[in-house]
């Protein structure tokens, strides 16, 4: 479970970029949760605060019951991050690149490999996945970047725009594979621009606009509170402008 | 085969041996660093002793070109008694002199034979270019000869008059030479001590920009910064990684030239064996410090580049910096002075002429060597780790 309570991040000389301002909300277990908004309303600098990776100007956030800024390792250890970068070592095969992530995640030798051969399997990419990653396709690096991501078994999963680049298939396939997650008890929280994807997945939405919540709730409540018939509407109402269309 | 990493030590080690396994298989990194380590120093060795071998043979079968040699003939006979032949010298001798053809020319003045009829000195004129290396042991050895020609038709000339040629040598010059059979090889000496640093300064340097701008770039980093391991933890892997490339480099590159010296058919220059295993021994002590410090500072710089591009453009201002210094210590030529000890690679180079020179390593000069490079060692590594803690690390292209 995540709970996140009046977040601040702001950037620039002067502080004036505020790129999160007073965000709050709750991402519970065994539900996936999924952060709407256009480019630059703030949904990677908040996923980066969740995955402890910026520190928060104010306000606190707290996964699984451990603050994201104090028990940083703790949250570590607690995380699957999928983030924008994720970029894999290009001489390492994909089994060498999950395996670094499961070393450094403290799992001994023997687990670690079951486990890789679960994920590999899991993923499909048992014919790939002794072959060193240079060249791989995008969906073959999301792949072994989720893989690596849930090396460990985290209980909190942190997406940032997962789909981006990726073809159908491989949507599908990832769209498949969170809903497992979800079946298993998992805290999802996926980010997006595409408003096709969060319908399809998500059990409840936040929609960020300019570093603040403009809306909460599913995605039949967010058509009924817009006033609106389909969701784009109600997305592009909600945020108060035509923004959402240049998303 | 992976230990749990519950400890600290323990993820350092982990990131440690991957980041071997990344290193050992880029085989862009491994093709520069054994170029330049192995094939690189010993090959510009043997140029430089053949070099030396083609300089003294010259001086052994010195042919001097000559002009109007028929007016002096007693100094024609002193010189073919040297052993020189005596050959005309084309007329366009100076053009010869200037393209490299010919080192040294000697022309006897037109005038020669009828000024010493008169009692005043003759002249002859040697004709050289001493900007040219090469030419340079000729025309010592015909300017000595032409002074000793000197000196005895003095004598002769003092003897006839009746008196004894030591009224006009008061001074007699005995001089010793305390060059050790080591110290006569100079030029090879330094190449050998700067190619050690030069190992040690550059070894590491690929995988170091690789390892941290070049993960910037791969965007590689912030992912790997969601796990448990920590700041200083990843500066510290890395850093062991790089080092244990960087005293690769310099194992081959001092073996290269230890086999170089052993093995391959040297040409005779009068230098004894002069890098034996003592000697390689001596080198991988006084270059520990460097091999330790230099990965560390390579790993800051290639933090602060959000690309291997950007990271090596700011590499190079230091590494020109660093290479400079014994170069600048070899043309000082005075005796270092005692501080120079405490800097970086200057005192590393000090301690290697020493070495070189077939001395042992005074122990608290070796001591001093080590003090300011461990503490930069740890400076840069914490400038590392804090570079991995902040946020503007995760800013990528």
């Amino acid at each position: 479970m995540i709970v996140v309570e009046n977040l601040v991040k702001a950037f620039g000389r002067h502080r004036e970029v505020h790129a999160v301002d007073g965000v709050a909300f709750t991402a519970p277990d065994r539900a996936i949760t999924g952060l709407l908004g256009p480019n630059g309303a703030g949904k990677t600098t908040l996923l980066r605060m969740l995955s402890t990776l910026m520190i928060p100007d104010s306000g606190s956030a707290r996964i699984e019951g451990h603050d994201v800024v104090n028990e940083r390792f703790a949250v570590r250890r607690r995380i699957g991050v999928l983030s924008d970068a994720r970029g894999l070592y290009p001489r390492l095969t994909a089994r060498e690149n999950i395996r670094y992530y499961g070393a450094l995640q403290g799992l001994a030798a023997a687990a670690l490999e079951a486990r890789i051969d679960e994920l590999v399997n899991a993923l499909g990419i048992a014919d790939i996945a002794d072959r060193r990653t240079q060249g791989f396709s995008q969906g073959e690096r999301m792949k072994v970047a989720i893989a690596r991501a849930l090396v460990h078994d985290p209980q909190t999963i942190l997406l940032d725009e997962p789909t981006n680049g990726l073809d159908i298939m491989s949507t599908r396939a990832l769209r498949t594979l969170l809903r497992d997650l979800r079946a298993s008890g998992k805290c999802l929280l996926f980010s997006s621009h595409v408003m096709q994807e969060v319908t399809a997945l998500c059990d409840s939405i936040v929609i960020l606009g300019h570093g603040r919540i403009v809306a909460t709730g599913t995605a039949a409540e967010l058509v009924a509170q817009s006033g609106e018939s389909v969701l784009e509407d109600a997305f592009v109402r909600l945020l108060g402008s035509g923004e959402g269309l240049a998303a | 085969m992976i230990a749990p990493t519950e400890s600290a030590p323990a993820r350092v080690a982990v990131v440690a041996k991957k980041e071997i396994v990344d290193i050992f298989r880029d085989r862009r990194t491994m093709l520069v660093t054994l170029v330049t380590a192995i094939v690189a120093g010993p090959v510009l060795m043997l140029l430089v002793l053949n070099l030396i071998a083609r300089q003294s043979d010259k001086v052994r079968e010195l042919v001097l070109p000559v002009v109007g040699i028929e007016r002096a003939p007693a100094l024609k006979a002193f010189l073919e008694r040297q052993q020189l032949s005596l050959t005309p010298a084309p007329e366009n001798f100076e053009a010869g002199i200037r393209s490299g053809e010919l080192d040294v020319v000697l022309e006897v003045d037109a005038a020669f034979a009828e000024d010493v009829a008169q009692g005043k000195p003759g002249t002859v004129r040697l004709a050289y270019d001493r900007s040219r290396d090469r030419a340079r042991a000729a025309i010592a050895e015909v300017e000595a000869l032409l002074r000793a020609f000197n000196r005895e038709w003095g004598r002769g000339r003092l003897i006839l008059r009746g008196i004894a040629p030591e009224v006009a040598n008061p001074l007699n010059v005995e001089s010793r030479d305390l060059a050790t059979p080591q110290s006569s090889g100079a030029l090879v000496l330094f190449l050998i001590a700067f190619y050690g640093l030069f190992a040690a300064v550059m070894g590491g340097m690929a995988a170091a920009l690789d390892t941290t701008a070049g993960e910037r770039e791969r965007m590689s980093l912030e992912p790997l910064l969601t796990t448990p391991i920590g700041p200083f933890e990843l500066a510290t892997g890395k850093w062991l990684a790089v080092s244990l490339l960087n005293a690769t480099a310099v194992l081959l590159t001092l073996t290269g030239f230890y086999l170089t010296l052993r093995f391959a058919p040297l040409p005779a220059v009068g230098i004894p064996f002069l890098f034996g295993l003592a000697e390689l021994g001596r080198f991988v002590v006084a270059l520990v410090p460097l091999i330790l410090l230099m990965p560390a500072i390579l790993l800051y710089v290639g933090c602060r580049g959000r690309t291997f591009k950007e990271a090596q453009s700011n590499l190079s201002v230091l590494l020109f910096a660093i290479s400079l210094l014994p170069i600048v210590q070899m043309f000082l030529q005075r005796k270092d002075p005692a501080w120079l000890t405490w800097i970086p690679v200057s005192g590393q180079y000090s301690l290697l002429s020493r070495a070189l020179r077939g001395e042992a390593l005074p122990w608290f000069e070796l001591l001093q060597s080590y003090m300011v490079p461990a503490l930069l060692t740890v400076v840069a590594l914490s400038a590392v780790g804090r570079l991995f803690s902040r946020e503007s690390v995760l800013a990528g292209k």
